[in-house]
């Protein structure tokens, strides 16, 4: 086809700025996450645009655009030495864009402009997600519309009430396609390639080794880690122990995991497991592969594997969050120990001092069981002068001993190391789990959000008869020893501690009642557009009894495009040729409708009055109403035309007309 | 006079060169017909639609989209794709929707000489309440700029047409063109009309010397032409009029300008006869005619016209013009 030459030969300098405007707007987001040089290049394109709007003098030609187009090149290698990569791609597309800007002519350059942004509006969920952000690209995107609907039909009066408008409705009809096509459309199970090195950057998340100190930095983060729905009930706050990884070497600072092939590969083994509870987890993206699962996970979810620590791990780090399912016992024995295992498990550290062998020594004079150690121990926690703090002394070369006998100050890493230490001295394995202890309700979608704040460290010591057994010593610690004077670290951590704090301040719960209500609206989000899966896919369509499609998922997906265009456009048809509706003609339609639902239909060119006379002498019970339905009828339609008042006396007389068969 | 299925005279010259197949797919296409009224009401089965460069290149860009989405699992950005799509998918409907139900009629100028542009006037009605934008109405190869037609209104649109050959030059349909409303698609739809428009020869350069004939009397009327003798009557301006034949009085009464006539003595009569013009065929012979027709009228003369068939008696004036010169143009064509 022949391009019709432009309307208008060159463009009118508002939407030129208009467009501008829009492409600055688009790429505000961009700027703290793209080199700084980006962003100057950017803006100094931007502001040379809109100076030379007003100083046409300045409009580059093209002499000039070739070698900014270089400049634009040389600035985004500069930043990241490549073109390829998430940052660097993004980069170049928006330089490009930017500088598409000088160099809009003709209406057809700003329409191809406005196409390109949508690209640049997408690029933005490479690296952010968030609900806001999604809401102001939305604007933006509906300010392009309006940008391309201004450039196609421009109306004399109130261009700009006129071209939102358009882009408005355009939005909203297309909006139920839109998410049907979201719905239904296949996903891809695997990607196809990976622009590499993004996961390793801002990642925050446990590390696989306890150090006194390493957990601290996580405790003041409120980031949300893992999200939980049950399927029953939930457990009590007090059970919620998510395990994470499992910690078996001390070298007297450092609690870690053995090396590789230090420990025979076991199987997760269970005798007795009871009290099982289903649920759900969405994990954020960690960097590492731990699933955090409800002591104690009875099998592995799918992609992932369960090892004889029950630690489990996914087949693949987490570079984005993750949705799995999960079964656990909450009661459970894990029966007989390796020798192995044993060895492990009782292997001390170089640096235990003559104190701490002594501690231990007169605890087992008074206990006739390892359990009964257990017990003394933690009595011991609770009745000598420990104290819970987010910001315990430093501790020198021997930190064990230095914190049960001095500093007696420190959190669940200082209780857990030193408890698993004296259970070793006392004979009774005992390892290291770290994970996170307690969930916070949200206040939609019944999911229970997991922060950073409520990372953990506990024990877990063998017992004959009993496996492993849970022991969480900084529980143990008297509750008025809990430091409280670090209210604003908990406010940022945006989480009530888990061990019991007054609560009871109104900026506590007014700035916390606001986290839970953004905690709450992400989850929403994610739950219904991020974490939008393959499964939940499926879960839709067998909804509708259509699981059997899934495979056929594209086709299914543009099958309904075509049904949709086709239902329009005959929609349209029918709305333009159909006849105009007219009230009255309406009204008698529904009328002889009644009639005809009781073996009276009115005959093929049977006009009122002869139709009411016939009806009448077949059913003389219906002749009044006939009569004085007529009566209303008959002037409006053929004498003195039919007003409102006409109407609603004959929609009224309508209502109360239902005959009944015979 | 005619009849409404006249032949097509003139095919527009001077066409933008296409792709070999795009005129025989166009005549392929349905026309919505006319009315008794001369009125095409564009109907769903006439309506043509295809993608326009820009809506090929959106497309392109949201395959990208797509497959960058679906490739990083993105949700939103998915969500986005096929919001963008799904806005573009509406589009299509409405720039189709933007044709349905036009009325279109069309209504021939004045006559013009061949070789000059011959003028229309295309009506285009929107019954409805909402506005259409962006309507192009195309005749032969030129597209007249966009019109946004708002709700229960009508635009007219003048058009022309080059022409080339006599007789009457029929426009025997108008294309509309929209992209309403993101030039994504361009739907376009034939209307057929009815307006005609005459097209008299082309006057040849040089004409053969008028046949002036012997002074006869005309009765008490008198000759009427440029002579300085006594007044006969007056009749609108023409351009080589001697300014003191100028009715100024008419003037000052905001007559406009009108020329007065003055009865000579040397009255003459004109008889222009296809047979008494020399040449070798028709259409020459006819132009010269055509010729002497302007410079019988230019200087007043009474003339009268023969043709094989047709005698125009002896007259005078813009009228009188007009008809010698419409039979010129018809003459052979029925």
């Amino acid at each position: 086809m022949a391009e019709r030459s432009p309307p208008q030969g060159r463009l009118d300098p508002t939407r030129i700025a208009a467009a501008t405007l829009l492409v600055g707007a688009a790429y505000l987001p961009l700027m703290g996450r793209l080199s700084p040089q980006i962003s100057i290049f950017v803006g100094a394109v931007l502001l040379l645009r809109l100076a030379a709007l007003r100083w046409p003098a300045l409009t580059p030609g093209r002499w000039l655009l070739l070698p900014l187009t270089l400049a634009g090149l040389g600035v985004v290698f500069d930043a990241y030495f490549d073109f390829r990569g998430r940052d660097a791609g993004t980069s170049l597309f928006v330089v490009m864009l930017t500088l598409k800007t000088l160099e809009l002519r003709a209406p057809r350059d700003l329409r191809l402009l406005c196409v390109l942004f949508g690209f640049l509006l997408v690029s933005h969920f490479l690296f952010d997600q968030s609900a806001w952000l999604a809401m102001y690209l939305g604007a933006l995107l509906l300010a392009d519309l309006a940008l391309m609907a201004d450039l196609t039909a421009r109306p004399d009066r109130r261009p700009l009430y006129a071209a939102l408008n358009l882009a408005g409705t355009l939005t909203l009809q297309a909006l139920p396609l839109a998410i049907v096509l979201f719905l239904l459309f296949p996903r891809l199970s695997a990607p196809l390639w990976d622009l590499g090195n993004r996961a390793q950057r801002n990642v925050t998340g446990m590390g696989d080794t306890m150090e006194p100190g390493s957990v601290s930095e996580l405790v003041v983060s409120g980031d949300p880690a893992f999200r939980a729905r049950f399927d029953g009930a939930a457990p009590p706050q007090d059970q919620l122990y998510w395990r994470g990884l499992v910690l078996w070497d001390y070298d007297g600072r450092r609690w870690s995991r053995p090396p590789p092939g230090t420990l025979p590969e076991a199987r997760p083994r269970l005798t007795q497991t009871a009290g099982l509870i289903g649920y759900e987890l969405v994990l954020e993206p960690s960097g590492k592969r731990w699933v955090y699962a409800l002591d104690l996970p009875v099998g592995p979810p799918a992609d992932a594997t369960l090892d004889g620590d029950f630690q489990i791990a996914a087949a693949t780090p987490l570079t984005r969050s993750l949705r799995v399912r999960l079964v656990s016992a909450t009661r459970y024995n894990t029966g007989p120990l390796d020798l192995d295992q044993e060895a492990a498990g009782l292997q001390l550290p170089p640096n235990v001092t003559q104190r701490m062998r002594a501690l231990v020594t007169g605890w087992q004079a008074g206990a006739g069981s390892p359990r009964q150690v257990v017990d003394q121990a933690l009595a011991h926690i609770s009745s000598a002068d420990f104290y819970y703090t987010l910001l315990p002394p430093a501790l020198g070369d021997n930190p064990t001993d230095e914190f049960l006998f001095e500093t007696r100050r420190g959190f669940c890493e200082h209780y857990a190391g030193a408890f698993a230490v004296l259970m070793r001295i006392a004979g009774i394995p005992a390892r290291i789990v770290l994970g996170y202890q307690g969930a916070e309700l949200s206040p939609w979608g019944g999911w229970y959000l997991v922060t950073q704040a409520e990372a953990h460290a506990w024990v877990e010591v063998w017992l004959q008869g009993e496996g492993w057994v849970r022991v969480d010593p900084t529980a143990a610690i008297a509750p008025q020893r809990i430091d409280r004077g670090d209210l604003f670290s908990r406010l940022s951590a945006g989480n009530p501690f888990r061990l019991q704090i007054d609560e009871s301040g109104l900026l506590f719960r007014a700035v916390h009642g606001l986290r839970r209500l953004a905690a709450g609206t992400q989850v929403v989000w994610q739950d219904w557009v991020l974490d939008f899966s393959l499964a939940r896919q499926e879960h839709i369509l067998a909804a509708f009894g259509l699981a059997h499609l899934r495979q056929y998922g594209l086709a299914l997906a543009l099958a309904l495009v075509v049904a949709a265009t086709l239902v329009l456009g005959l929609l349209a048809a029918a709305m333009l040729t159909g006849e105009p509706r007219e009230p009255l003609v309406d009204i008698y339609r529904r009328f002889c409708a009644r009639l005809t639902r009781i073996g009276l239909p009115p005959g093929p060119g049977e006009g009122p009055q002869d139709y009411a006379r016939r009806v009448a002498a077949a059913r003389p019970d219906l002749a009044e109403a006939v009569a004085g339905f007529m009566a209303d009828y008959l002037p409006a339609r053929y004498r003195d035309g039919a007003g409102q008042a006409q109407l609603r006396g004959l929609r009224a007389r309508l209502r109360r007309f239902r005959p009944r068969g015979r | 006079m005619h009849s409404a299925t006249s032949p097509v005279v003139t095919k527009p010259s001077g066409r933008r060169p296409r792709a070999p197949g795009w005129p025989r797919f166009d005549a392929l296409l349905r026309r919505a017909p006319c009315d008794a009224q001369g009125i095409a009401r564009i109907a769903a089965r006439q309506i043509y639609i295809l993608p326009t460069a820009m809506g090929l290149g959106l497309g392109l860009v949201l395959t990208l989209m797509l497959v960058g989405s679906l490739n990083y699992q993105n949700n939103l950005g998915l969500l986005f794709t096929f919001l963008f799509a799904a806005v573009a998918l509406v589009a299509m409907h409405h720039t189709w929707y933007a044709l349905l139900g036009l009325r279109v009629q069309a209504r021939g100028g004045a006559p013009v000489f061949a070789g000059q542009r011959a003028s229309f006037g295309v009506d285009v009605h929107n019954d409805r309440r909402g506005p259409r934008g962006d309507l192009v109405v195309r005749v032969g190869s030129e597209d007249h700029p966009p019109v946004y037609l708002p709700g229960l209104d009508l635009a007219r649109v003048q058009v022309g047409l080059p022409t080339a050959r006599r007789g009457w030059l029929a426009l025997p349909e108008v294309r509309i063109d929209t992209r309403y409303p993101l030039g994504l698609f361009r739907a376009w739809c034939y209307a057929r009309t009815e307006a005609r428009v005459l097209v008299y020869p082309s006057p040849a350069r040089q004409a053969p010397e008028l046949p002036l004939a012997p002074a006869r009397r005309l009765g008490a009327e008198g000759g009427l032409g440029q002579g300085a003798g006594d007044f006969v009557g007056s009749r609108g301006y023409r351009p080589g009029d001697p300014p003191r034949h100028l009715d100024w009085k008419a003037l000052a009464r905001g007559r406009g300008l009108v020329t007065k006539q003055f009865g000579g003595d040397q009255a003459v009569e004109v008889w222009l006869d296809l047979r008494q013009v020399q040449g070798s065929d028709l259409e020459g012979r006819l132009a010269q005619l055509c010729r002497q027709v302007l410079d019988a009228a230019g200087q007043g003369l009474a003339f009268g016209l023969r043709l094989p068939g047709l005698e125009i008696p002896l007259g005078l004036g813009e009228e009188h013009r007009q008809r010698c010169l419409a039979a010129l143009a018809t003459y052979g064509h029925g």
